[in-house]
């Protein structure tokens, strides 16, 4: 036993992924048994890689782990779960659909003989944990129709099931509502009562001051202390998770909506799973105004970006873009409308990863007359084009000739965004913008997103990121099971406590409420 | 811009797998030959025992420089497209049919010949990329099926309706003098085709790399749901670039024919579709380097063919040689270890280099 004051103790630890990234750099993160240890950051300060590297999911490139003072190479997620480390991942990692009991047995089945599963066995086992440790779920019930909430409580089953010790919750309230939080915290207490150790890693200020005993800021990749959480007020964490005081807010003047330019009519969608996505969606989005999409995720916002963008086609209803019907068209057309969309996951659609900036900013453009000379390309206006974009949207890089994947998330976000945003969209459907992304990113993308609504673009914004959609949009809808369930004209008289309650379903405004957004009369 | 010695982690990297690719060939040869070391002397430096020899390496490299090129480009869309082999065939054929039937001036005749060899080449790349667009077909399957029906095609042509009875094997009538393509050396095999084919391999990179066409093919490549996003057509480029691979591969069949042979008598696969592969995947899709990726595999294929005739050693060990380097090639893992190594030294280095940036700054200030 080195030091048997710590369970967890990870000394030096360096990590460089092989696009060259440093996410970890020198890192020292101590946890005390026991403890809600809140482990903060901003988007890509490290905070996950240095977990992954505890779950045994990512191994480091120097430095030593220590748990329960015992030095351990821990090479798989297999070897950390033995060792007692436990992880509930930001995007779950459930069957769909298998039954929360069988997800929480899954790959240790209790057995009938040799060959079958004991299936009752795996419903007492997960009702007599969920009734241990007050996580109330139905064993019963398939993955896919549970709650978010519900969702997170198995996965912490899971860990729970398999003798986790010491629970890793990763950014576990991003999912949730208000509501949701509020009772997970208590859950989260109760373990901790009962012995169990808790690393939370959030950046959200209020939430660690509510229910972390300790706390250790990276920032950079590298460790900016420990702290006990009482002596410490928000100011001061603020300062040292951004190096400076963060300005939350996003100015902007009052919208002046003029003409309609993206109307949505009565959109209905069914996926192939058999489940209506989308059912009877309306509304309206006006020149020069932002119009929020706030939801929990999977409640129809993919499949309508989707649809939007003719990635798949409705069952019924209409969408028209300056009165043009855009159903059926091909994205080409699309973006001789103007229609601009900044996806959900960049990686996929955003860009093409080994290729350079240049041929990422170019790509929806690059057969346009004034970068063609005959049947060549005028490399020179290329070239000026490239280097335009990335001195205007600050993209951080040796030069334009290097490949995308080399660049950080925020950076690549830039490239996606330097495209979309330079073609003078007179739309802008904007999915999750600023997800998983530096702080300093997200600032500039969401100031010119304002800047572009307000020199005329209408925006249709997508996330699920409350304060995002609530500080940018000028009026918002909420979603709810594939139906629009609320909509607020102006968003600075709202309450974001009713808004949960729109998102979890158990309120909603009348018909001739949530037409408004339609704006017809 | 990668960093310069990322860059150079790809040759080495290259050159690794050619040397163990050597090394493979090196324990069968000593393993199955009693004379092992004159075996590896026919096979590594017997091309370079006379000058005739080295123009038979060069004339080699004709015909898959055109499907290597081919390939290239096809990959670079990452189409799976193996119909080079038939491509070559079919063009060649029709090439042949014109430069014996249709009299004309020569040099007009010649670009004749090989325009008819590349339409041919490019309709029939036609059906792939059609069934690939419209149905979701598998490109290699049909394209590997489809080498065997265009072999049994053009043999149904040539027995039943062009052949020269007067000869003792199935050819055809001999060209007409207008149509050949002239050695450049008397008396030696390689002729002035591998000046088209060293223009083709500029004319290619400039296709890939400076027009847009040749971008969208890049790029729906790496990432097909970027370039649909992005307004790309996709499936359009994926017909446009089978048949640009089958443009290049009926154009090497006429070159290869009026250039080396004086009558049509390919009556099996030639071969030269798969080694377009190798080179493609040597040259890394770049269709600049398969020119040098030729003069290289067309040098080795010659070495084994001489180490097959004086030595005990089968000329099969080429193909081995080759799947070696296949795998090498293929393996993305292969010396990871190694780069990931360079990485975080760069990485460190570059830290480093920011940290002193900072403090000199800091210095500064202070002054």
């Amino acid at each position: 036993m080195q030091n048997s004051e710590y369970v967890v103790e990870m000394r030096g630890i360096d990590k460089i992924y092989p696009n060259g990234i440093a996410a970890n750099q020198g890192v020292d993160f101590l946890v005390k048994k026991g403890e809600i240890h809140a482990l903060m950051g901003e988007n890509g300060a490290g905070k996950s890689t240095l977990m992954k590297m505890l779950f045994g999911m990512e191994q480091p490139t120097n430095g030593e782990i220590y748990i329960n003072g015992e030095k351990v190479a821990l090479t798989s997620p297999t070897v950390a779960i033995a060792h007692g480390i436990g992880m509930v991942h930001q995007h779950f990692m459930l069957v769909p659909s298998l039954t929360v009991a069988e997800n929480v047995v899954l790959g240790m089945e209790p057995r009938k003989g040799k060959l079958f599963v004991d299936f009752s066995k795996a419903i007492a086992l997960t009702e007599e944990y969920s009734k241990k440790f007050n996580l109330e779920v139905d064993p019963n019930a398939k993955v896919m129709d549970i709650p978010v909430g519900m969702k997170q409580k198995v996965e912490i089953l899971k860990a729970l099931v398999r003798g986790a010790k010491i629970l890793i919750l990763d950014e576990p309230t991003a999912v949730l509502t208000t509501q949701e939080t509020v009772e997970l915290f208590r859950e989260l207490v109760h373990l901790k009562e009962q012995g169990y150790t808790i690393i939370f890693i959030s950046h959200k200020l209020k939430e660690i001051k509510e229910i972390t005993d300790r706390m250790t800021i990276l920032r950079g990749g590298r460790s900016m202390g420990v702290y006990n959480t009482a002596d410490t007020s928000e100011q001061e964490i603020s300062r040292l998770m951004v190096g400076r005081d963060v300005i939350l807010t996003v100015q902007k003047d009052q919208a002046q909506p003029t003409a309609p330019v993206l109307q949505v009519r009565e959109l209905e969608y069914t996926n192939d799973w058999n489940r209506k996505m989308l059912n009877k969606v309306s509304f309206t989005v006006r020149k020069g105004e932002i119009l929020g999409i706030a939801g929990v995720e999977g409640n129809g916002q993919r499949e309508l970006v989707d649809i939007l963008y003719n990635f798949s086609k409705p069952d019924a209803g209409q969408v028209t873009v300056g009165g043009k019907s855009t159903l059926g068209l091909h994205q080409d057309k699309l973006r001789d409308m103007g229609i601009s969309l900044i996806p959900e996951d960049r990686m996929i659609y955003g860009i093409a990863d080994s290729a350079s900036i240049e041929e990422n900013v170019i790509s929806d453009r690059f057969d346009k007359k004034e970068f063609n000379n005959g049947p060549l390309f005028n490399m020179k206006a290329i070239h000026a084009e490239s280097q335009r974009l990335v001195e205007e949207y600050q993209v951080l890089c040796k030069s334009p000739q290097q490949q995308v994947k080399m660049l950080s998330g925020g950076n690549i976000q830039k490239v996606v965004v330097a495209r979309e945003f330079s073609s003078e969209p007179v739309l802008i459907i904007a999915d999750q913008p600023t997800r998983g992304i530096d702080v300093g990113a997200t600032e500039f993308i969401r100031k010119k997103l304002v800047e572009l609504s307000r020199a005329g673009a209408a925006v249709l914004l997508v996330s699920a990121d409350l304060n995002e959609v609530i500080e940018l949009s000028d009026s918002l809808v909420v979603f709810h099971g594939g139906e629009i369930v609320a909509y607020f004209e102006d968003t600075k008289k709202m309450d974001e406590m009713e808004m949960g309650e729109y998102m979890l379903g158990l309120k909603r405004q009348s018909p001739e409420e949530v037409r408004r957004v339609v704006h017809e009369k | 811009m990668k960093s310069k010695s990322l860059r150079l982690f790809g040759y080495v990297r290259g050159a690794a797998a050619l040397l163990v690719a050597f090394l493979v060939a090196l324990v069968l040869i000593f393993l199955s030959s009693d004379q092992p070391l004159t075996a590896l002397r026919y096979m590594i430096l017997g091309p370079a025992a006379s000058w005739s020899k080295v123009c038979r390496v060069l004339a080699y490299m004709i015909p898959i420089t055109f499907t290597g090129l081919g390939t290239c480009i096809m990959f670079s869309a990452n189409q799976f497209n193996l119909a080079g082999e038939g491509c070559i065939s079919a063009g060649g054929f029709v090439g042949a049919l014109v430069a014996i039937y249709c009299p004309m001036p020569t040099v007009l005749h010649q670009i004749v010949c090989i325009l008819a060899g590349a339409i041919i080449g490019g309709l029939i790349m036609l059906i792939p990329g059609f069934l690939k667009t419209k149905w979701g077909v598998s490109e290699m399957v049909v394209s590997l099926m489809l080498n065997y029906i265009i072999l049994d095609v053009t043999m149904q042509f040539l027995t039943q309706n062009f052949a020269d009875r007067s000869q003792g094997a199935t050819m055809t009538f001999p060209y007409k003098s207008t149509a050949i393509i002239p050695k450049i050396f008397k008396g030696e095999q390689v002729s002035y085709g591998i000046f088209i084919a060293i223009a083709m391999a500029v004319l290619c990179w400039f296709f890939l790399y400076r027009t847009k066409w040749g971008y969208a093919i890049r790029m729906v490549g790496i990432n097909k749901e970027f370039s649909q996003y992005s307004g790309i057509k996709v499936g359009a480029i994926i017909i446009l670039c089978q048949v640009v691979g089958g443009i290049l591969a009926g154009m090497g069949g006429v070159v290869t024919q009026l250039g080396y042979f004086s009558q049509y008598r390919w009556t099996a696969l030639t071969g030269y579709g798969w080694d377009g592969i190798t080179l493609a995947i040597l040259a890394a899709n770049n269709p600049i380097f398969i020119p040098v990726a030729a003069f290289f595999v067309a040098w080795l294929q010659y070495g084994c063919e001489l180490m097959n005739t004086w030595t005990t050693v089968p000329v099969e060990m080429m193909d081995l040689i080759s799947v070696v380097i296949f795998l090498f090639f293929a393996a993305e893992q292969f010396l990871s270890g190694f780069r990931q190594k360079l990485v975080v030294r760069e990485t460190k280095k570059e830290l480093a280099e920011k940290a002193a940036q900072q403090t000199g700054k800091g210095g500064e200030a202070h002054v």
